[in-house]
Protein backbone atom coordinates (compact mmCIF):
# COMPACT_ATOMS: atom_id res chain seq x y z
CA UNK A 1 0.00 0.00 0.00
CA UNK A 2 2.87 2.31 0.64
CA UNK A 3 4.49 1.49 -2.12
CA UNK A 4 1.31 2.47 -4.69
CA UNK A 5 1.49 5.41 -2.57
CA UNK A 6 4.82 6.33 -3.35
CA UNK A 7 4.20 5.83 -7.21
CA UNK A 8 1.81 8.25 -7.26
CA UNK A 9 3.30 10.56 -5.18
CA UNK A 10 6.29 9.84 -7.72
CA UNK A 11 3.63 10.77 -10.47
CA UNK A 12 2.30 14.26 -9.14
CA UNK A 13 5.98 15.02 -8.46
CA UNK A 14 7.82 14.78 -11.81
CA UNK A 15 7.63 18.68 -12.42
CA UNK A 16 9.09 19.43 -8.90
CA UNK A 17 12.40 16.85 -9.38
CA UNK A 18 12.50 18.16 -13.05
CA UNK A 19 12.95 22.05 -11.88
CA UNK A 20 15.12 21.24 -8.55
CA UNK A 21 17.30 19.04 -10.90
CA UNK A 22 17.62 22.68 -13.37
CA UNK A 23 17.79 24.03 -10.74
CA UNK A 24 20.91 22.91 -8.90
CA UNK A 25 22.49 22.16 -12.22
CA UNK A 26 22.35 26.33 -12.80
CA UNK A 27 23.70 26.70 -8.63
CA UNK A 28 26.92 25.57 -9.42
CA UNK A 29 27.63 25.44 -12.77
CA UNK A 30 31.47 24.97 -13.19
CA UNK A 31 31.13 21.76 -10.87
CA UNK A 32 28.71 20.73 -12.94
CA UNK A 33 31.33 21.03 -16.18
CA UNK A 34 33.86 19.35 -14.47
CA UNK A 35 31.84 16.44 -13.29
CA UNK A 36 30.44 16.33 -17.38
CA UNK A 37 34.49 16.56 -18.45
CA UNK A 38 35.98 14.11 -16.59
CA UNK A 39 33.06 11.92 -17.16
CA UNK A 40 33.42 12.49 -20.71
CA UNK A 41 36.93 11.97 -20.56
CA UNK A 42 37.07 8.72 -19.14
CA UNK A 43 34.52 7.50 -21.32
CA UNK A 44 35.98 8.62 -24.19
CA UNK A 45 39.44 6.61 -23.56
CA UNK A 46 37.11 3.66 -22.52
CA UNK A 47 35.94 3.89 -25.70
CA UNK A 48 38.76 4.27 -27.94
CA UNK A 49 40.28 1.41 -26.15
CA UNK A 50 37.42 -0.89 -26.67
CA UNK A 51 37.97 -0.26 -30.88
CA UNK A 52 41.27 -0.27 -30.18
CA UNK A 53 41.19 -3.88 -28.48
CA UNK A 54 38.40 -5.03 -31.08
CA UNK A 55 40.88 -4.16 -34.04
CA UNK A 56 43.74 -5.74 -32.56
CA UNK A 57 41.81 -9.00 -31.52
CA UNK A 58 40.76 -8.31 -35.51
CA UNK A 59 44.32 -8.42 -36.97
CA UNK A 60 45.27 -11.17 -34.68
CA UNK A 61 42.70 -13.72 -36.50
CA UNK A 62 43.08 -12.55 -39.36
CA UNK A 63 46.85 -13.64 -39.26
CA UNK A 64 46.73 -16.56 -36.93
CA UNK A 65 44.18 -17.89 -39.50
CA UNK A 66 46.85 -17.90 -42.13
CA UNK A 67 49.39 -20.51 -42.80
CA UNK A 68 52.13 -18.20 -44.40
CA UNK A 69 55.38 -17.52 -43.51
CA UNK A 70 57.41 -15.11 -44.42
CA UNK A 71 60.83 -15.75 -45.58
CA UNK A 72 62.59 -12.60 -46.61
CA UNK A 73 65.95 -13.36 -48.82
CA UNK A 74 69.62 -11.76 -47.84
CA UNK A 75 69.73 -8.90 -49.82
CA UNK A 76 72.83 -9.18 -51.22
CA UNK A 77 71.49 -12.62 -53.51
CA UNK A 78 70.97 -12.66 -57.66
CA UNK A 79 67.87 -13.75 -59.07
CA UNK A 80 69.75 -16.83 -59.93
CA UNK A 81 70.47 -17.98 -55.89
CA UNK A 82 67.10 -16.43 -54.93
CA UNK A 83 65.68 -19.41 -57.60
CA UNK A 84 67.93 -21.97 -56.35
CA UNK A 85 67.09 -21.19 -52.51
CA UNK A 86 63.28 -21.55 -53.81
CA UNK A 87 63.52 -24.72 -55.08
CA UNK A 88 65.38 -26.09 -52.32
CA UNK A 89 62.87 -24.99 -49.60
CA UNK A 90 59.72 -26.49 -51.89
CA UNK A 91 61.79 -29.51 -51.36
CA UNK A 92 61.31 -29.44 -47.26
CA UNK A 93 58.54 -31.56 -45.74
CA UNK A 94 55.39 -29.80 -44.38
CA UNK A 95 55.68 -27.43 -47.50
CA UNK A 96 52.81 -26.94 -49.42
CA UNK A 97 53.81 -24.09 -51.84
CA UNK A 98 56.62 -21.64 -52.11
CA UNK A 99 56.05 -18.30 -53.85
CA UNK A 100 58.26 -15.77 -54.75
CA UNK A 101 57.68 -11.63 -54.44
CA UNK A 102 60.20 -9.89 -56.02
CA UNK A 103 62.05 -6.75 -54.61
CA UNK A 104 60.41 -4.98 -57.61
CA UNK A 105 56.95 -6.53 -57.46
CA UNK A 106 56.89 -5.69 -53.54
CA UNK A 107 58.16 -1.86 -54.38
CA UNK A 108 55.21 -1.63 -57.18
CA UNK A 109 52.87 -3.19 -54.58
CA UNK A 110 54.07 -0.76 -51.78
CA UNK A 111 53.10 2.17 -55.16
CA UNK A 112 49.80 0.90 -55.00
CA UNK A 113 48.91 0.66 -51.79
CA UNK A 114 50.23 4.11 -50.89
CA UNK A 115 48.01 5.04 -53.96
CA UNK A 116 48.72 8.83 -54.61
CA UNK A 117 51.84 9.40 -56.56
CA UNK A 118 52.33 7.71 -59.94
CA UNK A 119 55.84 9.05 -60.74
CA UNK A 120 59.10 7.23 -59.45
CA UNK A 121 58.47 5.32 -56.37
CA UNK A 122 62.12 4.47 -55.56
CA UNK A 123 62.69 7.89 -55.64
CA UNK A 124 59.95 8.63 -53.31
CA UNK A 125 61.26 5.93 -50.93
CA UNK A 126 65.11 7.67 -51.33
CA UNK A 127 66.74 6.21 -54.20
CA UNK A 128 67.36 2.58 -53.65
CA UNK A 129 64.31 0.03 -53.29
CA UNK A 130 64.44 -1.05 -49.43
CA UNK A 131 62.44 -4.39 -49.78
CA UNK A 132 63.81 -7.73 -49.95
CA UNK A 133 63.30 -10.31 -52.14
CA UNK A 134 60.21 -12.26 -49.95
CA UNK A 135 59.65 -15.77 -50.11
CA UNK A 136 56.44 -16.95 -49.06
CA UNK A 137 55.91 -20.15 -48.11
CA UNK A 138 52.58 -22.01 -47.49
CA UNK A 139 52.14 -24.91 -44.59
CA UNK A 140 50.68 -27.94 -45.05
CA UNK A 141 49.22 -28.09 -41.81
CA UNK A 142 48.71 -24.78 -39.07
CA UNK A 143 50.20 -27.01 -36.41
CA UNK A 144 53.62 -27.13 -38.99
CA UNK A 145 54.15 -23.57 -38.83
CA UNK A 146 56.25 -23.04 -36.09
CA UNK A 147 58.81 -25.91 -36.77
CA UNK A 148 59.15 -25.38 -40.36
CA UNK A 149 59.46 -21.38 -39.53
CA UNK A 150 62.38 -22.67 -37.11
CA UNK A 151 63.71 -24.59 -39.80
CA UNK A 152 63.76 -21.84 -42.03
CA UNK A 153 65.19 -19.16 -39.58
CA UNK A 154 68.69 -21.35 -40.14
CA UNK A 155 68.77 -21.47 -43.48
CA UNK A 156 71.93 -19.03 -44.08
CA UNK A 157 70.04 -17.52 -47.41
CA UNK A 158 67.42 -16.18 -45.31
CA UNK A 159 67.94 -12.88 -42.82
CA UNK A 160 64.31 -12.87 -41.43
CA UNK A 161 61.39 -15.33 -40.71
CA UNK A 162 58.27 -13.98 -40.04
CA UNK A 163 55.29 -15.68 -39.78
CA UNK A 164 51.80 -15.13 -38.04
CA UNK A 165 52.02 -16.71 -34.79
CA UNK A 166 54.61 -14.68 -34.22
CA UNK A 167 53.14 -11.22 -34.92
CA UNK A 168 50.25 -12.75 -33.12
CA UNK A 169 52.17 -13.10 -29.83
CA UNK A 170 53.76 -9.76 -30.08
CA UNK A 171 50.32 -8.25 -30.78
CA UNK A 172 48.80 -10.16 -27.60
CA UNK A 173 51.85 -9.20 -25.61
CA UNK A 174 51.08 -5.50 -26.38
CA UNK A 175 47.14 -5.52 -26.39
CA UNK A 176 47.67 -7.54 -22.97
CA UNK A 177 49.62 -4.17 -21.54
CA UNK A 178 47.31 -1.83 -23.14
CA UNK A 179 43.89 -3.64 -21.51
CA UNK A 180 45.80 -3.06 -18.79
CA UNK A 181 46.95 0.66 -18.84
CA UNK A 182 43.55 1.80 -20.48
CA UNK A 183 42.13 -0.27 -17.80
CA UNK A 184 44.16 2.07 -15.31
CA UNK A 185 43.37 4.88 -16.91
CA UNK A 186 39.98 4.49 -17.17
CA UNK A 187 39.57 3.56 -13.76
CA UNK A 188 41.48 6.75 -12.98
CA UNK A 189 39.43 9.05 -14.37
CA UNK A 190 35.92 7.41 -13.58
CA UNK A 191 36.79 7.54 -9.96
CA UNK A 192 37.63 11.10 -10.19
CA UNK A 193 34.36 11.50 -11.50
CA UNK A 194 32.45 9.80 -9.48
CA UNK A 195 34.09 11.58 -6.93
CA UNK A 196 33.55 15.29 -8.88
CA UNK A 197 29.67 14.47 -8.62
CA UNK A 198 29.58 13.15 -5.28
CA UNK A 199 31.14 16.14 -4.34
CA UNK A 200 28.68 18.48 -6.72
CA UNK A 201 25.83 16.90 -5.36
CA UNK A 202 26.62 17.08 -1.84
CA UNK A 203 27.15 21.39 -2.22
CA UNK A 204 23.60 21.19 -3.73
CA UNK A 205 22.53 19.00 -0.56
CA UNK A 206 24.29 21.69 1.32
CA UNK A 207 22.89 24.48 -0.14
CA UNK A 208 19.33 22.88 0.11
CA UNK A 209 19.35 21.94 3.47
CA UNK A 210 16.90 24.39 5.02
CA UNK A 211 14.84 22.94 2.65
CA UNK A 212 15.04 19.74 3.35
CA UNK A 213 15.09 19.87 7.09
CA UNK A 214 11.59 21.16 6.09
CA UNK A 215 10.73 18.83 3.74
CA UNK A 216 11.45 15.92 6.39
CA UNK A 217 9.23 17.81 8.91
CA UNK A 218 6.52 17.90 7.04
CA UNK A 219 6.61 14.35 6.19
CA UNK A 220 8.77 14.02 2.71
CA UNK A 221 9.44 10.23 1.95
CA UNK A 222 13.43 10.05 1.49
CA UNK A 223 13.04 8.84 -1.70
CA UNK A 224 11.39 11.99 -2.92
CA UNK A 225 13.98 13.89 -1.24
CA UNK A 226 16.43 12.01 -2.39
CA UNK A 227 15.46 11.83 -6.03
CA UNK A 228 16.28 15.12 -7.71
CA UNK A 229 19.84 14.72 -6.02
CA UNK A 230 20.02 10.91 -7.89
CA UNK A 231 18.80 12.87 -11.07
CA UNK A 232 21.10 15.21 -10.82
CA UNK A 233 23.74 13.12 -10.78
CA UNK A 234 22.30 10.42 -13.43
CA UNK A 235 21.90 13.84 -15.44
CA UNK A 236 25.70 14.63 -15.13
CA UNK A 237 26.88 11.24 -15.85
CA UNK A 238 24.28 11.06 -19.18
CA UNK A 239 25.49 14.18 -20.40
CA UNK A 240 29.13 13.40 -20.05
CA UNK A 241 28.22 10.04 -21.31
CA UNK A 242 26.81 11.13 -24.70
CA UNK A 243 29.54 14.06 -25.26
CA UNK A 244 31.98 10.70 -24.95
CA UNK A 245 29.47 8.43 -27.47
CA UNK A 246 29.55 11.44 -29.88
CA UNK A 247 33.34 12.13 -29.54
CA UNK A 248 34.12 7.96 -30.31
CA UNK A 249 31.77 7.53 -32.80
CA UNK A 250 32.57 10.51 -35.22
CA UNK A 251 36.54 10.36 -34.10
CA UNK A 252 36.36 6.62 -35.04
CA UNK A 253 34.72 7.20 -37.84
CA UNK A 254 37.10 9.58 -39.17
CA UNK A 255 40.19 7.25 -38.27
CA UNK A 256 38.49 4.10 -40.19
CA UNK A 257 37.85 6.73 -43.38
CA UNK A 258 41.97 7.80 -43.30
CA UNK A 259 42.83 4.06 -42.38
CA UNK A 260 41.39 2.52 -45.20
CA UNK A 261 42.43 5.25 -47.76
CA UNK A 262 45.92 5.40 -46.68
CA UNK A 263 46.64 2.57 -45.20
CA UNK A 264 44.45 0.16 -47.07
CA UNK A 265 46.53 -3.23 -46.39
CA UNK A 266 45.39 -2.94 -42.61
CA UNK A 267 41.83 -4.35 -41.72
CA UNK A 268 39.96 -2.00 -40.05
CA UNK A 269 36.26 -3.17 -37.30
CA UNK A 270 33.53 -1.92 -38.97
CA UNK A 271 31.02 -3.57 -37.04
CA UNK A 272 27.62 -1.49 -36.61
CA UNK A 273 26.32 -3.61 -33.23
CA UNK A 274 29.78 -3.25 -31.53
CA UNK A 275 29.35 0.63 -32.61
CA UNK A 276 25.64 0.56 -31.37
CA UNK A 277 26.79 -1.87 -27.83
CA UNK A 278 29.86 0.94 -27.32
CA UNK A 279 27.31 4.09 -27.79
CA UNK A 280 25.07 2.65 -25.49
CA UNK A 281 27.93 1.58 -22.79
CA UNK A 282 29.13 4.87 -22.76
CA UNK A 283 25.84 6.32 -22.05
CA UNK A 284 25.19 3.77 -19.86
CA UNK A 285 28.72 4.17 -18.31
CA UNK A 286 28.17 7.65 -17.42
CA UNK A 287 24.71 7.03 -15.83
CA UNK A 288 26.65 4.41 -13.76
CA UNK A 289 29.17 6.70 -12.86
CA UNK A 290 26.43 9.26 -12.07
CA UNK A 291 23.85 7.11 -9.94
CA UNK A 292 27.00 6.29 -7.90
CA UNK A 293 28.59 9.70 -7.38
CA UNK A 294 25.26 10.40 -5.74
CA UNK A 295 24.39 7.39 -3.96
CA UNK A 296 28.47 8.20 -2.10
CA UNK A 297 26.96 11.56 -1.21
CA UNK A 298 23.39 10.57 -0.11
CA UNK A 299 23.91 7.54 2.08
CA UNK A 300 24.99 9.33 4.91
CA UNK A 301 22.35 11.93 5.43
CA UNK A 302 18.39 11.52 5.25
CA UNK A 303 17.99 9.41 7.74
CA UNK A 304 15.39 10.08 10.04
CA UNK B 1 -3.50 9.74 22.15
CA UNK B 2 -0.10 10.59 23.30
CA UNK B 3 1.78 8.49 26.27
CA UNK B 4 4.92 8.50 27.57
CA UNK B 5 6.63 5.69 29.91
CA UNK B 6 9.45 5.94 32.01
CA UNK B 7 10.88 8.12 29.51
CA UNK B 8 14.65 9.12 29.86
CA UNK B 9 16.64 11.06 27.47
CA UNK B 10 20.54 11.32 27.74
CA UNK B 11 22.39 12.93 24.97
CA UNK B 12 25.17 11.76 23.74
CA UNK B 13 27.54 14.60 25.70
CA UNK B 14 25.97 13.08 28.60
CA UNK B 15 23.35 16.34 29.28
CA UNK B 16 19.90 14.10 31.11
CA UNK B 17 17.70 16.06 28.89
CA UNK B 18 15.15 13.95 30.71
CA UNK B 19 14.48 11.44 33.19
CA UNK B 20 11.92 9.07 33.96
CA UNK B 21 9.04 11.18 32.17
CA UNK B 22 5.45 9.14 32.78
CA UNK B 23 2.66 11.40 30.62
CA UNK B 24 -0.78 10.74 29.01
CA UNK B 25 -2.28 12.74 26.52
CA UNK B 26 -5.63 12.80 25.69
CA UNK B 27 -7.30 13.25 22.28
CA UNK B 28 -8.18 17.21 22.03
CA UNK B 29 -6.31 18.76 24.60
CA UNK B 30 -4.31 21.85 24.57
CA UNK B 31 -1.10 21.15 26.76
CA UNK B 32 1.36 23.91 27.96
CA UNK B 33 5.26 22.86 28.87
CA UNK B 34 6.24 25.19 31.42
CA UNK B 35 9.75 25.47 33.32
CA UNK B 36 13.06 27.21 33.50
CA UNK B 37 15.38 27.14 31.13
CA UNK B 38 17.32 23.55 30.39
CA UNK B 39 14.47 22.03 32.05
CA UNK B 40 14.06 19.41 28.84
CA UNK B 41 10.66 20.82 27.04
CA UNK B 42 12.22 21.41 23.65
CA UNK B 43 13.41 17.79 24.28
CA UNK B 44 10.14 16.58 25.01
CA UNK B 45 8.94 18.20 21.78
CA UNK B 46 11.50 16.63 19.60
CA UNK B 47 10.32 13.00 20.79
CA UNK B 48 6.72 13.67 20.21
CA UNK B 49 7.74 14.22 16.30
CA UNK B 50 10.34 11.76 16.29
CA UNK B 51 13.40 14.12 15.87
CA UNK B 52 14.77 12.67 18.47
CA UNK B 53 14.26 8.86 20.30
CA UNK B 54 14.57 8.15 23.94
CA UNK B 55 17.72 6.36 25.75
CA UNK B 56 15.31 4.46 27.74
CA UNK B 57 11.42 4.29 27.68
CA UNK B 58 8.39 4.37 25.79
CA UNK B 59 6.83 7.39 23.34
CA UNK B 60 3.49 6.18 22.01
CA UNK B 61 1.15 8.33 19.71
CA UNK B 62 -1.79 7.24 18.41
CA UNK B 63 -1.07 3.57 20.01
CA UNK B 64 2.27 3.57 17.27
CA UNK B 65 4.85 3.03 19.21
CA UNK B 66 8.21 6.03 18.11
CA UNK B 67 10.52 3.98 19.26
CA UNK B 68 10.60 0.91 17.73
CA UNK B 69 9.15 2.63 14.54
CA UNK B 70 11.24 2.08 11.92
CA UNK B 71 13.08 5.23 10.22
CA UNK B 72 11.44 5.04 6.58
CA UNK B 73 8.28 5.07 8.62
CA UNK B 74 8.59 8.08 10.43
CA UNK B 75 7.35 10.28 6.95
CA UNK B 76 4.30 8.84 7.37
CA UNK B 77 4.13 9.63 11.01
CA UNK B 78 4.89 13.35 10.42
CA UNK B 79 2.00 14.01 8.18
CA UNK B 80 -0.15 13.17 10.98
CA UNK B 81 1.81 15.72 13.15
CA UNK B 82 2.27 19.82 12.96
CA UNK B 83 5.40 20.88 13.45
CA UNK B 84 5.86 24.92 14.84
CA UNK B 85 9.16 27.05 16.03
CA UNK B 86 10.10 30.06 17.42
CA UNK B 87 12.17 31.09 14.36
CA UNK B 88 9.74 30.05 12.18
CA UNK B 89 11.69 28.19 9.51
CA UNK B 90 10.39 29.97 6.60
CA UNK B 91 11.92 29.09 2.87
CA UNK B 92 13.18 33.01 2.14
CA UNK B 93 13.08 32.34 -1.21
CA UNK B 94 9.42 31.19 -2.01
CA UNK B 95 6.11 32.98 -1.58
CA UNK B 96 3.63 32.62 1.33
CA UNK B 97 1.49 30.57 -0.92
CA UNK B 98 4.51 28.33 -1.95
CA UNK B 99 6.02 28.28 1.93
CA UNK B 100 2.31 27.19 2.53
CA UNK B 101 1.88 24.68 -0.43
CA UNK B 102 5.48 22.89 0.13
CA UNK B 103 4.00 20.83 2.53
CA UNK B 104 1.73 19.07 0.40
CA UNK B 105 3.69 19.71 -2.86
CA UNK B 106 6.28 17.38 -1.11
CA UNK B 107 4.28 14.85 0.00
CA UNK B 108 2.68 14.52 -3.28
CA UNK B 109 -0.49 15.73 -3.60
CA UNK B 110 -1.75 16.88 -6.60
CA UNK B 111 -1.39 20.67 -7.86
CA UNK B 112 -4.80 21.49 -7.84
CA UNK B 113 -5.42 20.11 -4.75
CA UNK B 114 -2.00 21.52 -3.59
CA UNK B 115 -3.86 25.03 -4.41
CA UNK B 116 -7.31 24.89 -3.14
CA UNK B 117 -6.18 23.64 0.32
CA UNK B 118 -3.50 26.34 0.17
CA UNK B 119 -5.98 29.07 -0.20
CA UNK B 120 -7.97 27.48 2.18
CA UNK B 121 -5.59 27.36 4.91
CA UNK B 122 -4.10 30.91 4.30
CA UNK B 123 -7.48 32.24 4.67
CA UNK B 124 -7.87 30.26 7.84
CA UNK B 125 -4.60 31.73 9.72
CA UNK B 126 -5.64 35.50 7.47
CA UNK B 127 -3.28 36.01 5.31
CA UNK B 128 -5.08 35.37 1.76
CA UNK B 129 -4.34 38.98 1.21
CA UNK B 130 -0.64 38.49 1.69
CA UNK B 131 -0.58 35.28 -0.64
CA UNK B 132 2.52 36.29 -3.39
CA UNK B 133 4.57 38.19 -0.40
CA UNK B 134 7.92 36.43 0.62
CA UNK B 135 8.67 36.11 3.86
CA UNK B 136 10.93 38.98 4.64
CA UNK B 137 8.33 41.19 3.43
CA UNK B 138 6.14 40.07 6.67
CA UNK B 139 6.08 40.89 10.18
CA UNK B 140 7.13 38.56 12.71
CA UNK B 141 3.33 37.58 13.76
CA UNK B 142 2.74 37.22 9.74
CA UNK B 143 5.70 35.01 9.85
CA UNK B 144 4.38 32.58 12.41
CA UNK B 145 0.99 32.48 10.87
CA UNK B 146 2.64 31.09 7.75
CA UNK B 147 4.06 29.12 9.73
CA UNK B 148 0.89 27.85 11.23
CA UNK B 149 -0.46 27.38 7.63
CA UNK B 150 2.32 24.95 7.10
CA UNK B 151 1.96 22.58 10.18
CA UNK B 152 -1.92 22.80 9.89
CA UNK B 153 -2.22 22.37 5.97
CA UNK B 154 -2.16 18.43 6.59
CA UNK B 155 -4.72 18.67 8.96
CA UNK B 156 -2.74 17.25 11.67
CA UNK B 157 -4.14 14.98 14.33
CA UNK B 158 -1.09 16.70 17.23
CA UNK B 159 -0.05 20.03 16.66
CA UNK B 160 3.81 20.69 18.83
CA UNK B 161 4.69 24.47 19.09
CA UNK B 162 8.25 24.88 20.58
CA UNK B 163 7.97 29.05 21.93
CA UNK B 164 6.06 29.83 19.08
CA UNK B 165 5.60 33.39 20.82
CA UNK B 166 9.21 33.65 21.52
CA UNK B 167 9.91 36.03 18.91
CA UNK B 168 6.49 38.32 19.31
CA UNK B 169 5.46 41.12 20.65
CA UNK B 170 2.60 40.05 23.62
CA UNK B 171 -0.22 41.75 21.25
CA UNK B 172 0.68 39.90 17.93
CA UNK B 173 1.46 37.05 20.58
CA UNK B 174 -1.64 36.74 21.37
CA UNK B 175 -3.31 36.84 17.69
CA UNK B 176 -1.29 33.39 17.38
CA UNK B 177 -2.65 32.06 21.04
CA UNK B 178 -6.06 32.93 19.03
CA UNK B 179 -5.02 30.83 16.28
CA UNK B 180 -3.96 27.91 18.08
CA UNK B 181 -7.07 27.90 20.06
CA UNK B 182 -9.45 27.82 17.25
CA UNK B 183 -7.57 25.23 15.53
CA UNK B 184 -7.57 23.21 19.09
CA UNK B 185 -11.08 23.90 18.80
CA UNK B 186 -11.97 21.92 15.51
CA UNK B 187 -10.16 19.09 17.60
CA UNK B 188 -6.30 19.33 16.91
CA UNK B 189 -4.23 17.99 20.27
CA UNK B 190 -1.85 21.07 20.86
CA UNK B 191 1.23 20.28 23.23
CA UNK B 192 3.53 23.58 23.35
CA UNK B 193 6.52 24.99 25.16
CA UNK B 194 6.69 27.99 26.58
CA UNK B 195 8.07 31.05 28.71
CA UNK B 196 5.11 33.14 28.19
CA UNK B 197 3.58 33.75 31.64
CA UNK B 198 0.67 35.64 30.81
CA UNK B 199 -0.56 33.61 28.12
CA UNK B 200 -0.39 30.62 30.29
CA UNK B 201 -2.28 32.25 33.19
CA UNK B 202 -5.16 33.48 30.86
CA UNK B 203 -5.69 30.70 28.95
CA UNK B 204 -6.54 27.93 31.79
CA UNK B 205 -5.31 24.77 30.20
CA UNK B 206 -3.53 22.31 31.21
CA UNK B 207 -0.28 22.72 32.55
CA UNK B 208 2.71 20.65 32.74
CA UNK B 209 5.81 21.68 34.70
CA UNK B 210 9.64 19.77 33.63
CA UNK B 211 12.39 20.60 36.08
CA UNK B 212 15.51 19.14 35.93
CA UNK B 213 14.27 16.46 33.25
CA UNK B 214 11.16 15.51 35.39
CA UNK B 215 7.43 16.13 35.29
CA UNK B 216 7.17 18.61 38.54
CA UNK B 217 3.90 19.68 38.16
CA UNK B 218 0.97 18.46 36.18
CA UNK B 219 -2.18 19.92 36.70
CA UNK B 220 -5.69 20.83 34.34
CA UNK B 221 -6.77 24.33 34.19
CA UNK B 222 -3.37 25.49 35.91
CA UNK B 223 -1.09 28.17 35.85
CA UNK B 224 2.11 29.27 34.60
CA UNK B 225 3.20 28.92 38.14
CA UNK B 226 6.85 30.57 38.45
CA UNK B 227 7.89 33.66 40.41
CA UNK B 228 8.79 36.53 37.63
N1 LIG C 1 21.29 18.21 20.88
C1 LIG C 1 21.71 18.24 22.16
N2 LIG C 1 22.88 17.67 22.50
C2 LIG C 1 23.30 17.69 23.74
N3 LIG C 1 22.64 18.21 24.75
C3 LIG C 1 21.47 18.80 24.50
C4 LIG C 1 20.94 18.83 23.19
N4 LIG C 1 19.75 19.47 23.22
C5 LIG C 1 19.56 19.80 24.49
N5 LIG C 1 20.57 19.42 25.27
C6 LIG C 1 20.68 19.55 26.71
O1 LIG C 1 19.55 18.95 27.29
C7 LIG C 1 19.02 19.73 28.34
C8 LIG C 1 17.56 20.09 28.05
O2 LIG C 1 17.54 20.95 26.92
P1 LIG C 1 16.19 21.48 26.29
O3 LIG C 1 16.55 22.17 25.04
O4 LIG C 1 15.24 20.34 26.19
O5 LIG C 1 15.68 22.50 27.37
P2 LIG C 1 14.44 23.50 27.30
O6 LIG C 1 13.59 23.17 28.46
O7 LIG C 1 13.85 23.50 25.98
O8 LIG C 1 15.17 24.89 27.54
P3 LIG C 1 14.72 26.36 27.00
O9 LIG C 1 13.59 26.78 27.82
O10 LIG C 1 15.94 27.18 27.23
O11 LIG C 1 14.41 26.17 25.56
C9 LIG C 1 19.93 20.94 28.46
O12 LIG C 1 20.86 20.67 29.49
C10 LIG C 1 20.64 21.01 27.13
O13 LIG C 1 21.92 21.53 27.28
MG1 LIG D 1 13.68 24.84 24.37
Amino acid sequence: MKKKGDMATMLNSSGYIFRETINSMKRNPWLSLASVVTVMVSLVILGYSIFFLANAANMAKSFESELEIGAFVQIEYTPEEVQDLKSQIEQMPGVESVTLVTKEQALEDFGKTLGGSQGNIVSDVGGTNPFPDKLTVKATDPQNVKALASSLESNPGLYKVRYGQDFVDQLLKFTQWLRWIGFGVVAAFGVAAVVLISINVKMNVFSRRREIQIMKLVGASNSFIRWPFLIEGLALGLVGGTFAAVIVGLGYNWITVYVQSTLTFLPVVQNEVLFRQVSMGLLLGGMVMGALGSLFSLQKFLRA
Amino acid sequence: MIQLTNVSKIYPNGARALVDVNLKIGKGNFVFLVGPSGAGKSTLIKLLYREETPTRGQVQINSKNLVRMKDREVPYLRRNIGVIFQDFKLLPNKTVFENVGFALEVIGVAKREVRNRTLATLELVGLKAKETAYPHELSGGEQQRVCVARAVINNPALLVADEPTGNLDPDTAWDIMELLYDINKRGTTIVMATHARAIVNKMQKRVIAIENGRVARDEEKGGYGYDA
